[in-house]
This record gives C-alpha cells, structure tokens and sequence, in this order.
C-alpha cells in the first residue's frame, strides 16, 4: 500500500522574482488497488507524482509512505520494493546488450558471476525475448527495449511496479502486447498513460490537472469526465 | 549498427583464446601493444603492433567486418589526419599519427569485444579493492567505469546526429549548430543516467 499524505512538490522558478512553480498541491492518496492509471495533460503533474513513489523526487512537504517506508528517509529500502519504467527504455537501459543490463540490475542480489548470468538469460527467456540477449540495445525494436527495461525492473523482484507512460513511444503492436504483459504481471502496477484505452485497463483511474487530483475513482466514470473536461477546455 | 554501437563494439560470447583469457591480462595486453608505439613514434613500431593486434583478434575468430565496423566518421577523422600530415611533408607522421588512433581503437576493441560488462565490472571492483582503505565504494567506482565506456558511443552517435541535422539545414559547417545539441545532449544523458541509477538503488546495492 502506497500513501500520500499533503504532498506538495514545488521548484523555484527560473527566473528570480517570479512565483515558485507548484507541481503537485495538497495530494492525499492510499493506492492499494492492483491496477491504478494517472492521466492528466502535459505538464499536469503526473511523472511527477510517479516519480515520487520511487523515490525519484523528492516532496517539499508532505509524506509518501509505501508499507510503511518514507519515501525521502527509506530510500533504499522503497526502490527495492518499487519498480520504475520511464517512459523511453533508452534512459533506463545502462548497459550495452540486455542481458548485461539484467545483470547490472542482478548484482547486488548474486554474486556468483555464472549464476548471475544464467538468471539474466532465464529472465529474458521468460519474457520471450532471449534471443536479443547480446543484441545492442539501439539495434532492438521500441518493444523489445520496453520488455528489457521491464525484465531488467522486475529482476530485483519489486512488490509494485511504477511506469510512466510505458506505451507512448510504442506502435500499436507493441502496445497491445505490453498491455498484456502488465495485465499478466502479479505486483500492483500505478501507471501513467495518454490513452485512455490504456488507462481502461486499471481499476482505478486517477486524474491530475495542475498539479492537483481533480478526480479519482471508477475507470469508465473518470475516464469519460477527463475526455470531457479536456474537450470543454479545447471548446474554450 | 549505428554510431551508438559501434566505436567499441558490441561483446557476443566467442570462444577464441581472447575471449578466454582473463580480464586482467587482457589490459595488460592492451596496454602493451597501444602504449610503445606512441613513445617510440616511428613507421615499423606502429605496423608491428597494428600486425599484432589484427593477429589477435583474427586468431580469436572475429572476423574482419566486426573488428573495422566502428563507423565511417572514425575512417573519416583517420583520413583526415593522414592528408594534415601528408599537406605538411611528414610522411612518417602520415602514418603514424592516424596508425596509433587506429591501434589505440583496435586494441580497447580487443577488450571489449571479448569481454561481457559484466567481467569487466568484476575484474575492475577486484582490481579496485585497496580504495576500500581510503573509503572509497569500488563497486561505485567500476560502474563509474563501465557507464564512461557506455556513453563513449553515445556521445559519438549524438555528435553523428547533430551533424545530420545540422546538414538537413544545409548548415553542416556551422559549429555552433553541430557542438551545441551535442552538448545538451552530453547534459541530458547524464542526467538521464542519474536517473535510472537512482531508480535502481545503484551503487548502493551493489
């Protein structure tokens, strides 16, 4: 289970004598539900509050409790817990080929060089993907890249897994397969998205607007709120 | 393969006697054969190194288009020393200079095709052991290592892309246009990198 309690995240403004910027004001959440979307426009503050729950930012003030552990004072012990997917696997991927990624990520949890590498190939076998294992990841498709980012996030064997608009860069292929890879996953999944077919998905779908939650609830009820409330701001 | 990938090559498991030779003598190695042709400076000390690090990676059974497969701007910069030195009358510089560049490149490919990231993380945190003494993480300091070795071809290939845009423009010549998306690139990659380190719990749980 995932709290938020007060949260506001602000950053000062580039210029001197300007406002602070807020990205996220007075968010309250318990995120227990197995499958949870966030959408919002560009800049609402949705990777923001993503990234929160990872430890990737910081609050200004506020809590962000996951079973338990702060965010800011656990870190380590959250990031163990909670995955991250940024959107382009490009930025995740630190390694040359996937499965010296996967082991990167294995290091810390085996030792033995062999039996790192063996989990690495078993992992990526799992995913379907074993035969990219020494590929280099620029010569991989945009889904490939996104499996092996998310083979290489679920290696630490994460309880939640956080994505931040995993399937923007993807082709239509791409997406209704990771689609169903993340509905086959086991761990609660909190996803951010800009397709709200995507975001029909989840059980809950969450809706940020300015930094703030302006609804939160039943996905086919909020999802159709949010269309709404973006074509009345088009029509305005 | 793209200029990402290719100045220092992608490592595909092999089983020459490179491949199996240990990390550790695989530096030293390398070391021998690009480091005394750049003191001594003379035509037969570069050709009898570049002789042998092609000896080398040809007896490993890398073949011949996986060893020069390291992108046409390196031929290119090679090129482009060799008619700098030849326009000035040195003809032993013509050679040298660009041989001892492409000695330099063959040997680190000599490494890096033949060895995973992941032994050459090992063999460095080994290597690296005695900064423990001055409180230094060496895990830390070999991921240090590798993630330089990674953004080597990513900076190339971003410098390749800053160059084909600048061309789509017709600006090819303009400095400015070609080193400054390089830069906020460098910038934004490394910043990028922070990021998914951090996401990682890396090096702290290594």
């Amino acid at each position: 289970m995932i709290q938020l309690r007060d949260v506001r995240v602000v950053v000062p403004a580039p210029r001197q004598g300007d406002p602070d910027r807020v990205l996220l004001d007075d968010v309250n959440l318990d995120l227990g539900e197995r499958r949870i979307a966030v959408i919002g426009a560009n800049g609402s503050g949705k990777s923001t509050l993503l990234r929160l729950l990872n430890g990737l930012r910081t609050v200004t003030s506020g809590q962000v409790l996951v079973d338990g552990l702060d965010a800011d004072k656990d870190g380590k012990a959250v990031r163990q817990k909670v995955g991250f997917i940024f959107t382009d696997p490009l930025a995740q991927l630190l390694m040359s080929t996937p499965v010296e990624d996967i082991e990167l990520s294995l290091r810390g949890r085996i030792r033995d060089r062999k039996q790192r590498t063996a989990r690495a190939h078993a992992l990526l076998e799992e995913r379907g993907i074993g035969h990219v294992a020494h590929q280099s990841i620029y010569d991989l498709s945009g889904g490939e890249r996104q499996l092996v980012a998310l083979t290489s996030v679920l290696s630490i064997e994460p309880a939640i897994v956080v994505a931040d608009e995993p399937t923007t860069l993807l082709d239509l292929r791409n997406k209704l397969m990771l689609r169903r890879v993340f509905a086959e996953l086991e761990q609660q999944v909190i996803f951010s998205t800009h397709d709200l077919d995507v975001a029909l998905d989840a059980q809950r779908v969450i809706v940020v607007d300015g930094g703030r939650i302006i609804a939160d609830g039943e996905p086919r009820e909020t999802v159709d709120f949010y269309a709404r409330a973006m074509a009345d701001a088009v029509r305005a | 393969m793209s200029a990402h990938t290719s100045i220092l090559g992608v490592f595909e498991p092999g089983d020459g006697w490179l491949f199996r030779t240990p990390v550790g003598m695989k530096y030293l190695l390398l070391l021998a054969l690009a480091l005394p042709p750049i003191f001594i400076f003379s035509w037969w000390a570069t050709l009898a190194a570049l002789v042998l690090v092609l000896v080398a990676l040809l007896s490993s059974g890398l073949g011949v288009r996986k060893i020069f497969n390291f992108g046409t701007y390196i031929w290119f910069f090679l090129a482009l020393l060799t008619v700098y030195q030849l326009i000035g009358f040195r003809l032993e510089a013509a050679f040298v200079t660009p041989g001892n560049m492409l000695l330099a490149i063959l040997a680190a490919r000599m490494l890096t095709l033949t060895t995973s990231t992941a032994d050459l993380l090992d063999a460095l945190t080994r290597g690296l052991q005695v900064l423990k003494y001055v409180r230094i993480n060496p895990d830390g300091v070999a991921l240090m290592v590798a993630l330089m070795l990674r953004s080597i071809p990513f900076l190339a290939g971003s410098i390749e892309d800053a160059r084909a845009a600048a061309r789509a423009r017709g600006k090819e010549r303009n400095l400015a246009l070609l080193l400054t998306p390089a830069v906020v690139n460098a910038v934004a990659y490394a910043q990028r990198t922070g990021e998914a380190l951090h996401a990682r719990g890396l090096p702290e749980d290594g």
